[in-house]
């Protein structure tokens, strides 16, 4: 049934219209809400279920055409491994930021619009990863940004409209380039259907390939600012550090990728079909990808040293974050530039593979680190370093988790942060041993990042958990909170039983991500299986364009 | 074609636009940018028309020739979409500049930064 294609955007719409109706009550609102999380998660693994499952399999790629229209003239959702996967972990974290939320975020600004605004940019996510239509993209991204602006702004003091401020200013240049972008491949192409215009490209016999090329790469810078890779990075840390915690969750963990699918989408499945000679001072090829392929690497190569080098010097733990946030995706984006250029199939397959694995870990990990950073602000008061120290002994569960999502993104082993990790150094080293230009660089850079990653990641936890109880800590913690265990031990002293429930319930989301990067490093296998089922789908550019105009034919034939 | 001139003077026009609005978005006027900002994006509106030709029939059946004849209707239906989204963004950027300046008491992008206090 290809209606399970829309299954998941359905729940969440519903989910936030439902949430708008019941606004005057909130345990209700909280309740649908938190009731359509785990609907959309249900949706997703249905979705998984038919597309991608039994692992080890090629998947499948099941068509939606919207209202019966056929695809190349209706718009058409496809939910292939790819999608499948994205939509997968989207539906994970989400649902973790959502629960933290009920939790974090204050009642009146529950009941105002948060989890109207927060279902409408689940829409707006899964939208993008499920069409296949270029305009349509332009649409998701729209209602997607629409309602991260508002979140961003939430708490509408000096600091966060200034932020926001930024954020929306960029982002509607970045909106109005895209249209732009979009403007030219239709004029050039006649088409909006990815399909479609995968197939003229590979055909190209009317189909001029030069200005495809300068448009998508137009269409490129907007994707990397929406990925927040250098040197479109500016609007990160600042919006980072102005939404709430769960919602900036969500930004680092699953908006960010949104923006690594549509590069991952257009330029491998799509773009890849046009066949262009190019020659460049380090890389010739005969597609449009090979292009891609240097500039895919100078940006992974400064977003990890910019953004690494940024994080090791900042005096707050959100900011941190968010300057990892670009490092990680630099190294999300490397795998990718390697695979651009990679002669070998294999190598290709590879590299794709491990740059959705490395998502998947980035949007697990570093979602559970900025909600721990959240939890530490509600309990302490603040998130300067040098205001913290200690909390490992006064907070133990909670730097557990901190912890563990710090070492995911390390990479150690088993958590599922080593095998991302471990994928991204085989791409490099694949590519080099097939002697591909550049790959000796790559893995230099890798090597470079995961120095800093340590780097960092050290000073936060040193800084923050480690030593003497830094002076807020001495204050607002002057015992051991030890969270979901000694519950009800701490009555009376400064915070009320309420807050203790909040705070608990807080960590004990942290906890469940935390266990869950470890449940993925002890099961890999099945995450590999799904990855590697993703990239191939990514990659089978023929296979796609059949799936969606072929199943048009079959449409066509059933109703005429 | 009935001739590329309306196309060239829009070309014309669209670059003058697309000069202003840049001009704009880099002012130090919050209020400026935002103006800025919707010039760009209806430039590109205006850009997206272009694209579909300027010179035909209504698309529109028994109004004009042949299929070959009339305009490209599908630009105007994205630009339709895109204007709506335009709307919404533009209303929203205009009150965030107010909520700036209640704030911060400046819509100056370079006192916003930090910088002249």
């Amino acid at each position: 049934m290809s209606t399970v294609v829309i299954a998941p955007l359905l729940v969440a719409l519903v989910t936030a219209i439902a949430t708008l109706v019941t606004r005057t009550n909130l345990t209700v609102q909280r309740a649908v809400s938190l009731l359509g999380g785990v609907g959309y998660l249900a949706a997703a693994a249905l979705l998984f279920r038919s597309v991608v499952l039994p692992l080890g399999s090629a998947g499948r790629t099941i068509v939606y055409q919207v209202s019966g229209w056929q695809a190349p003239f209706g718009i058409v959702l496809v939910a292939d491994p790819l999608s499948a996967f994205m939509v997968g972990f989207a539906s994970l974290v989400s649902l973790g930021a959502l629960a933290y939320s009920v939790l974090y975020v204050d009642a009146y600004g529950q009941k105002l619009s948060y989890h109207t605004l927060y279902h409408f940019m689940v829409v707006g996510v899964t939208g993008s990863f499920l069409t296949g239509d270029i305009f349509n993209l332009f649409v998701w991204f729209e209602v997607m940004l629409m309602s991260s602006y508002i979140l961003v702004l939430f708490y509408s003091g000096p600091e966060h409209t200034r932020a926001a401020l930024n954020y929306v200013v960029l982002n509607l240049l970045g909106s109005a380039v895209m249209l732009l972008a979009i403007g030219g491949l239709y004029a050039t192409t006649g088409t909006l259907n990815m399909a479609d215009l995968a197939q003229r490209l590979a055909d190209g016999s009317n189909v001029a390939v030069t200005p495809v090329l300068g448009l998508s790469a137009v269409l490129f810078s907007v994707f990397a600012l929406k990925a927040g890779l250098v040197p479109f990075q500016f609007w990160v840390p600042a919006a980072y550090r102005a939404a709430p915690a769960p919602v900036t969750a969500m930004l680092a963990g699953v908006v960010k990728k949104v923006g690594v699918y549509a590069i991952v989408r257009l330029y491998f499945t799509v773009f890849a079909a046009a066949s262009l000679p190019v020659s460049l001072p380090f890389v010739s090829g005969d597609s449009v990808l090979a292009f891609f392929g240097p500039v895919m690497f100078l940006m992974a190569t400064a977003s990890i040293v910019l953004g690494g080098v940024g994080a090791v010097g900042r005096t707050d733990l959100d900011e941190l974050l968010a300057y990892s946030s670009i490092s990680q995706v630099g190294f999300i984006l490397l795998p990718l530039a390697v695979a651009a250029t990679a002669e070998s199939a294999a190598v290709r397959t590879l590299g794709v593979a491990a740059t959705l694995v490395y998502a998947f870990n980035h949007a697990l990990a570093k979602s559970l680190l900025f909600l721990a950073s959240g939890t530490v602000q509600e309990a302490v008061g603040t998130a300067r370093f040098d205001q913290l120290g200690g909390l490992a002994r006064r907070a133990p569960i909670l730097a557990t988790g901190f912890l563990l999502g710090a070492l995911t993104l390390i990479g150690v082993p088993p958590l599922s942060g080593f095998f991302g990790k471990l994928l991204v150094f085989q791409t490099a080293a694949g590519a080099f041993s097939g002697s591909a230009a550049g790959a000796g660089a790559a893995l230099a850079v890798a090597l470079a990042g995961a120095v800093l990653t340590i780097a960092y990641y050290t000073r936060a936890w040193n800084d923050a958990f480690w030593g003497a109880p830094g002076p807020a800590v001495e204050a607002s913690l002057p015992g051991r909170w030890s969270g979901p265990v000694e519950i009800g031990a701490e009555e009376g002293e400064g915070t009320t039983g309420s807050d203790d429930f909040a705070l608990t319930g807080q960590v004990t989301v942290v906890l469940v991500l935390a266990l869950a990067a470890v449940g993925f490093g002890i099961g890999f296998d099945a995450l590999y299986a799904s990855a590697t089922a993703a990239a191939r789908a990514a990659l089978d550019t023929q296979g796609y364009v059949d799936a969606v105009l072929g199943s048009a034919a079959a449409l066509a034939g059933v109703v005429g | 074609m009935m001739g590329g001139q309306p196309q060239f003077v829009l070309a014309a026009v669209l670059g003058v636009l697309f000069a202003l609005g840049t001009y704009l978005v880099l002012r130090r006027d919050v209020v400026r940018v935002v103006w800025g900002i919707t010039i760009i994006s209806q430039s590109a509106n205006v850009y997206l028309v272009t694209m579909g030709g300027l010179s035909g029939f209504a698309p529109i059946t028994g109004h004009g020739g042949s299929a070959e004849s009339v305009t490209d209707p599908l630009v105007q239906a994205l630009v339709l979409t895109a204007i709506v989204i335009g709307f919404g963004t533009t209303a929203l950027a205009l009150v965030l500049t107010y909520r700036v300046y209640e704030e911060h008491g400046t819509i100056d992008m370079y006192e916003l930064g930090g910088h002249g206090e």
